[in-house]
């Protein structure tokens, strides 16, 4: 670049196409429907002194234009590893990728992005504290690092987002965004590279239906473009839904590439979990009528200072499963936050085996037998740059026999340690070299699980217990959930997922703006039901 | 939106000012002194406090500022006697001096993965210690050393009602500085690319920009801003050195930077706040009838009273999320 150029680029006028080098440019014609766009043969990929066993053991794996093509697995199934392997994040032990024909060696996301592969990342990277168009904008190395290109960015923002539906405003702040809103943000981030090939992990795991369905048109519409578009998922509805082709992989193995029109649902669940029963609770009815949990007329103030829970009356008894349903955002969160202590009470009254524990801290509570598992695991479930042994002891560490005399016993905590990740499956490098970060979300609920659930609790309070688990562990927690039931444990189960809460509870309240709209009996309620009561419709025969 | 609010707040606190002075300047107090004595001591809080912003925006906190300006105190003063030349000194012994701690602390704090604050605090105390010595050394006289005035930097006088008003090039600099500073960092990729090091590293990282390139580059340029206000304490405004030359103003500087919540803007205004103290304890000590009254011990509290004080009811900014985190790609 010589020097009247760059003093264009650096006071350069806006509409300047010449000054946008397009990376189509760099990387020849767009491909043709059906061409293969990436081809991964015996992908090799093991992490030396941290895992012992190989993360990926040669995989095969091709993308072509024109198809929206699903990675399947469980959690620790690899699809994170493999995807960020095609998009330049890891280097590969062993195998070779050939891009449009070509074998490559990718050295840093970069490389890839050149390529024209992008990837979505299941966590988000967008900086909070700058707007959309600015975000963009920081990767754009075709630009003097002087200039501030925001104007044309956002013109092609508006572009993209024309021609792909993905409404994002590109002068919003990245934190004021919703969960969709960035998902969306991200997503534009990528396509303004015109990338042939889009890796999206996990996308829908922060989505309602709705807007999982809006992305799912939006990967159809990229794949009528002849994109490429990987799918991550562990759901095989999604995968029925939106893919042509489906690849699966389990615990770092290849198990076969099928084309959506050729397989079953059933197929690809033994495909993924091999052969696991699933699980349908037989319950007998709850025989103790002593109430371990008595909430009356509960009024909590939420996080903006507005009422989230608007006077909340219920008991859980015994023995008893206790479900909350609801669309996320009705006061679920700062009910069970007021119930253990992390939230003060406006008004109301919280009894615990008839002693009032309103506005009592968290410790003694647990001193109660009252157990929680959070739903922001990452955030409060774990501390996670501690490692595992000290994450494993949180709740109990100050109690024997994890300490005698304020001093912690660790060979104790090592032994309970390896006892727990055999008892709960628990995939950890090692007990007191291992940050908890490093660890897959599934891995981390495990450990929560673990940590709350090693002895009987009186009372149980579960936020989303089973976000994140794979089909195996979920049906090991639900099995686990009906023991503690039997042993007269009672539980508060607060989820968004029905299944679940109508397969577990024995009864069920919906919340709906911080009130219930009723409380019904399990095994009358259906799903319909429940569902317009979630809306905020009450059903004429519900008994509160 | 953004512009008219400062625009408002400057006019609010101009007028503050005036008010101030008219007050002051009926217990004998001359506003000129005041103010001439304010921007001196404004000079080097502003260059200091104007780097960190740029380097905290990036995610290295750097709290050696004091060291720095320890240490380019004396190669300000060493490099002007050997060029000849004050503002030649202020280059070569306070900018390119400085900008070399910088440097060397950002590869220690990115690369070599330090804990930020303990090397910061290093820097400081090895400026503590080694200062003096290096007085000693290099002119075989300990803990002071008198130059050739003419090696003082010119300033620029102003008439200003029958008196002359001292204003040092150097200020006119520093203020351009700022004005700098918060035009790359809100107005260019690069400061998107300072801000995204500073709170999502992955985010630049991920677009192929080198994260502890752009890190250094802000360690560096806060090394530099902070060696020039480090070589114009003497050379600018005393006329002379002391080993204690500094008298703790780079943690000042550091409270500015906290105070104005890494905004350039605010922290050169918390830096002029910082200055007026400063300027009013030594209009204070020297104002005939006013210096008999108040002891002068009290009024050289001023600067750091006034800082625990702005400190305290600033209450919590919000700081970039990497802050002081080397960024290591998993």
């Amino acid at each position: 670049m010589n020097g009247v150029e760059r003093a264009f680029k650096i006071f350069g006028k806006e509409g300047d196409e010449k000054k946008f080098r397009g990376f189509r440019k760099m990387r020849g014609p767009p491909p043709e429907k059906g061409e293969i766009l990436i081809k991964a043969e015996n992908v090799v990929k093991g992490f030396p002194g941290v895992w012992e066993h190989l993360i990926l053991d040669h995989i095969n794996f091709d993308v072509r234009a024109g198809e929206v093509h699903a990675l399947l697995g469980e959690n620790g199934a690899g699809k994170t590893v493999l995807a960020n392997i095609l998009s330049g994040f890891y280097v590969i032990t062993s195998g070779q990728i050939y891009v449009r024909g070509k074998p490559v060696k990718f050295n840093s996301p970069r490389d890839a992005l050149e390529h024209g592969i992008a990837m979505v990342h299941q966590e988000f990277t967008l900086v909070p504290t700058l707007t959309v168009a600015e975000n963009i904008a920081l990767g754009l190395k075709e630009y003097s690092s002087l200039s501030f290109p925001l104007k044309e960015v956002e013109r092609k923002l508006a572009e993209l987002s024309e021609r792909y539906g993905l409404k994002v405003n590109p002068k919003a702040k990245v934190e004021d965004l919703s969960a969709g809103e960035r998902q969306r943000a991200e997503i534009m981030k990528v396509l303004y590279w015109e990338p042939d090939v889009l890796i999206l992990d996990e996308p829908t795991s922060m989505l309602t239906p709705h807007e999982a369905d809006e992305l799912f048109k939006v990967l159809r519409g990229m794949a009528a473009e002849n994109k490429g578009v990987v799918f991550i998922t562990h759901r095989i509805e999604e995968v029925m839904k939106v893919a042509d082709r489906v690849t699966v992989l389990r615990l770092g193995k290849f198990m076969g590439t099928k084309s959506i029109k050729e397989t079953t649902k059933e197929e690809l669940l033994k495909l993924m979990i091999g052969e696991v029963e699933p699980f349908r609770p037989i319950r007998k009815p709850v025989k103790s009528e002593k109430p371990v949990l008595e909430v009356i007329d509960l009024h909590v103030v939420g996080r903006e200072g507005v009422e989230a829970v608007r006077g909340v009356t219920f008991t859980v008894r015994e023995g008893e499963i206790f479900g909350i349903a609801g669309v996320a955002g009705n006061g679920q969160r700062e009910l069970v936050e007021a119930l253990t202590g992390l939230r003060k009470v406006k008004s109301g009254k919280i009894m615990i085996m008839g002693k009032d524990v309103t506005n009592k801290s968290p410790r003694e509570l647990a001193k109660l037998g009252v157990r929680h598992i959070p739903e922001d695991r990452r955030g409060i479930g774990v501390a996670e740059p501690m490692t595992f042994g000290e994450n494993i002891m949180m709740r109990d560490y100050c109690s024997p026999p994890f300490s005698k005399n304020g001093i912690i016993d660790y060979d104790f905590v090592t032994r309970h340690a390896k006892e727990l990740i055999k008892k709960f499956e628990i995939l950890t490098p090692d007990i007191w070299n291992t940050e908890v970060r490093i660890l897959s979300g599934g891995n981390i609920q495990r450990l929560i699980l673990a940590r709350e659930l090693w002895v009987e609790p009186k009372l149980l309070i579960a936020f989303h217990p089973t976000y994140g688990l794979d089909m195996r562990a979920l049906t090991h927690t639900h099995k686990l959930f009906m023991r503690l039931r039997e042993k007269g444990s009672a539980i508060l189960l607060v989820s968004e997922d029905l299944e679940e809460i109508m397969s577990l509870s024995d009864r069920i309240a919906v919340m709906f703006r911080g009130k219930f709209m009723g409380i019904l009996d399990a095994s009358k309620a259906t799903v319909e039901e429940i569902g317009m009561m979630m809306a905020g419709i009450k059903p004429k025969e519900a008994s509160a | 939106m953004k512009i008219p609010k400062k625009l408002s707040w400057f006019i609010i606190g101009v007028a503050a000012l005036i008010g101030i002075l008219f007050s002051l300047s009926m217990v004998g107090i001359e506003p000129r002194d005041l103010l001439e004595t304010t921007f001196m001591a404004m000079t080097p809080l502003i260059l200091a406090a104007v780097g960190e912003c740029l380097d905290e925006k990036a995610g290295v906190v750097n709290i050696g500022l004091e060291g720095i300006f320890l240490i380019t105190a004396v190669t300000g003063v060493y490099w002007a006697e050997i060029v000849g030349d004050g503002v030649g000194g202020l280059i070569i012994g306070g900018a390119i001096m400085g900008g070399l701690i910088g440097l060397f602390f950002g590869i220690i704090s990115t690369y070599g993965k330090a804990a930020q604050v303990v090397a910061g605090m290093g820097l400081n105390v090895f400026g503590l210690g080694f200062v003096p010595f290096l007085m000693v050394a290099l002119w075989a006289f300990p803990g002071i050393h008198m130059f050739d005035p003419k090696l003082v930097i010119r300033t620029i006088d102003i008439p200003v009602g029958g008196g002359l008003f001292r204003l040092s090039p150097i200020t006119i600099f520093a203020i351009i500085v700022v004005i700098v500073v918060d035009i790359i960092l809100y107005r260019t990729l690069l400061g998107l690319r300072i801000q995204a090091a500073g709170e999502k590293p992955e985010a630049i990282d991920v677009a192929g920009v080198n994260v502890n390139h752009i890190r250094i580059l802000a360690s560096t340029i806060c090394g530099a801003l902070t060696g020039i206000g480090g070589a114009f304490m003497p050379l600018g405004w005393f006329g002379g050195l002391v080993k204690e030359i500094t008298a703790g103003r780079g943690f000042i500087a550091l409270a500015a930077v906290v105070f104005a919540g890494l905004d350039p803007i605010l922290a050169a205004v918390s830096s002029f706040i910082f200055g007026f103290s400063e300027g009013l304890a030594f209009t204070v000590m020297i104002t005939p009838g006013v210096k008999e009254v108040v002891p002068h011990y009290f009024i050289k509290m001023i600067p750091y009273i006034a800082t625990i004080v702005a400190l305290a009811i600033v209450g919590s900014k919000r700081f970039p999320k990497a802050l002081g985190k080397p960024y290591i790609r998993e």
